[in-house]
């Protein structure tokens, strides 16, 4: 029986136009009728396509800006693609990325029972994982503890626990980890990862960390100003993608000097 | 408080996970309102209290009038426009105060604007059951006529859920729409049937009752609630189309330009 495909984009394109003065408010509309400001084209992202099975782990690298972030809006839909691009997925998706997916005025339990109801459950099942989540998060003291008293750890171990117990069947990881969580919870996010394959969970993991993509990923693709470079084996792309990131950075460094 | 009011009610429903969706989101907005501060839910009652206290304090001994039943017919209107204008002043934000949730989950934006809806709601029974308590101990008598008021809070729901919806997109694109609604609601404060009659304001401007469904609302809440008499019943369908067509609109509006709300605020 073949692996069914859970993601599937193509002729994905997204384009921002950002005004250097923007006008979002009526004072700058009337001002602004006659000078628009300088119009910039952002091409975000550009003709990407992808299949993506269930159970597969996916890794996105490329440079800050390089389009992944906005990858990930696009597939979970909270973004459109431009015209003509098509997004399929099936199953729950979240997006997990720093600090984001909860109210800081609302206590754990709170936003558990929010987060959850929108994911589908009922609350019911939101009880039933309402322990695991907690557990997970090591959070048993603070759950009647309002969100923004957490520190960044805290935060990040309960947006995991969410993520992973919630029934999510498609999870996105967008810089997650960056510089938080100590040793434990290092160990521990890397015991989900090797059960998770086994759960049968999708998952597409953008990072600049090449540690977990190198141990987990089936394979990664290689952004670069919003276009696909190429695409293979974590050891295959990685070496890509340092050549780009040089290429980059003397590129950076010539332009500085010119400019002197 | 809130829970344990409706939690029999909830428990009777079938599991639906699209109700409690609602349901939690509407609570979560509601709490916020209150919660935070030392009184909670008690300003519920107390503001629209206190209100009704000074309009009636200038109304009856500053600029006097002639309304039969005046403390009620004020205090009736007040908490009837207050459900509008704080479950529309509420809903221009929706979008970017949940902005955490529309990020990391895949939702329907107009549950959004349902839960706020909704939350307006909650606020406007707690203010109405003061109300009621206090016109069944001191008022007029109330009649069997005062069983239309579900019908017009109804209506005025559909209309907070409409105009909500369109002030939310609208709120993407132009950000200083909650400072236009806030001038709107303060004309419409002067200009609808609240601390003076439906024949005064037609007075000047003789269409009144059809430009803004709220005029009839306001008119016929007092028929049927301090003077215990039928509503009028063309005014009640007319407002109930009204209804319609502005959730509609606002619908319409949503669905074509809410998608923008990640790229916008």
């Amino acid at each position: 029986m073949e692996t069914p495909e859970v993601i599937k984009i193509s002729d994905v394109h997204k384009t921002f136009r950002v005004a250097d003065r923007a006008s979002d408010s009526i004072r700058d509309t009337i001002f602004n009728l006659g000078s628009k400001g300088q119009l910039h084209t952002i091409k975000a992202l550009q003709d990407i396509n992808l299949s993506i099975k269930k159970g597969e782990f996916v890794g996105l690298i490329g440079h800050n800006g390089s389009g992944k972030s906005t990858l990930m809006k696009v597939i979970l839909g909270a973004m459109r693609p431009d015209k003509g691009g098509i997004i399929q997925t099936q199953g729950k998706i979240i997006l997990l990325s720093l600090g984001l997916g909860f109210d800081p005025n609302l206590t754990a339990r709170e936003n558990i029972y929010v987060n959850g109801s929108l994911l589908g459950l009922s609350f019911k099942q939101i009880g039933q994982k309402f322990h695991e989540i907690i557990a997970f998060a090591e959070l048993e003291d603070f759950v009647d503890t309002k969100v923004k008293y957490y520190s960044k750890g805290m935060r990040t171990r309960l947006a995991f626990g969410v993520g992973i117990h919630a029934e999510t069947d498609i999870l996105m990881i967008d810089e997650f980890f960056g510089g938080v969580g100590d040793i434990n919870f290092k160990k521990k996010s890397d015991a989900v990862f090797k059960d998770q394959l086994l759960a049968g969970k999708t998952i597409i993991y953008a990072s600049h960390q090449m540690e977990p993509l190198k141990k987990y990923a089936d394979w990664v693709v290689l952004l670069h100003e919003g276009k696909e470079v190429t695409r293979g084996k974590t050891e295959e792309v990685l070496p890509v993608y340092e050549e780009l990131m040089k290429k980059r950075a003397k590129e950076r460094r010539e332009l500085r000097e010119a400019k002197k | 408080m809130l829970n344990q009011l409706l939690k029999p009610v909830l428990e009777r429903l079938p599991e639906n996970n699209w109700l409690e969706r609602l349901w939690i989101l509407a609570k979560v907005d509601f709490w916020k309102r209150y919660y935070n501060s030392r009184l909670g839910v008690v300003w519920a009652f107390i503001n629209p209290l206190m209100r009704f206290v000074i309009y009636f304090f200038f109304f009856t001994y500053i600029y006097e009038n002639r309304i039969p039943e005046f403390g009620f017919y004020l205090f009736s209107g007040l908490i009837f426009w207050m459900f509008f204008s704080e479950g529309t002043v509420g809903a221009i934000n929706v979008y970017n105060s949940k902005r955490y949730l529309l990020e990391s989950i895949q939702i329907n934006k107009f549950d959004l604007n349902l839960a706020s809806a909704f939350s307006s709601l909650f606020g406007f029974l707690f203010n109405f059951t003061a109300y009621f308590l206090i016109q069944i101990a001191f008022g007029p008598p109330i009649t069997w006529n005062a069983l239309f008021i579900p019908i017009l809070m109804i209506n005025m729901f559909i209309i907070i859920l409409g105009l909500g919806a369109l002030l939310a997109t609208l709120n993407i694109y132009l950000k200083d729409i909650a400072h236009v609604w806030d001038i709107v609601m303060l004309a419409g404060f002067f200009t609808h049937p609240i601390f003076f009659t439906i024949e005064m304001i037609e007075g000047v401007i003789p269409i009144a009752k059809y430009l803004s469904p709220m005029v009839g609302i306001l008119f016929n809440s007092r028929e049927v609630l301090v003077y215990g008499r039928l509503p009028d019943m063309g005014l009640l369908v007319y407002d109930l189309l009204y209804a319609l067509v502005i959730v509609g609109i606002g619908i319409f509006v949503s669905r074509k330009y809410s998608h923008k709300v990640l790229e916008k605020i």
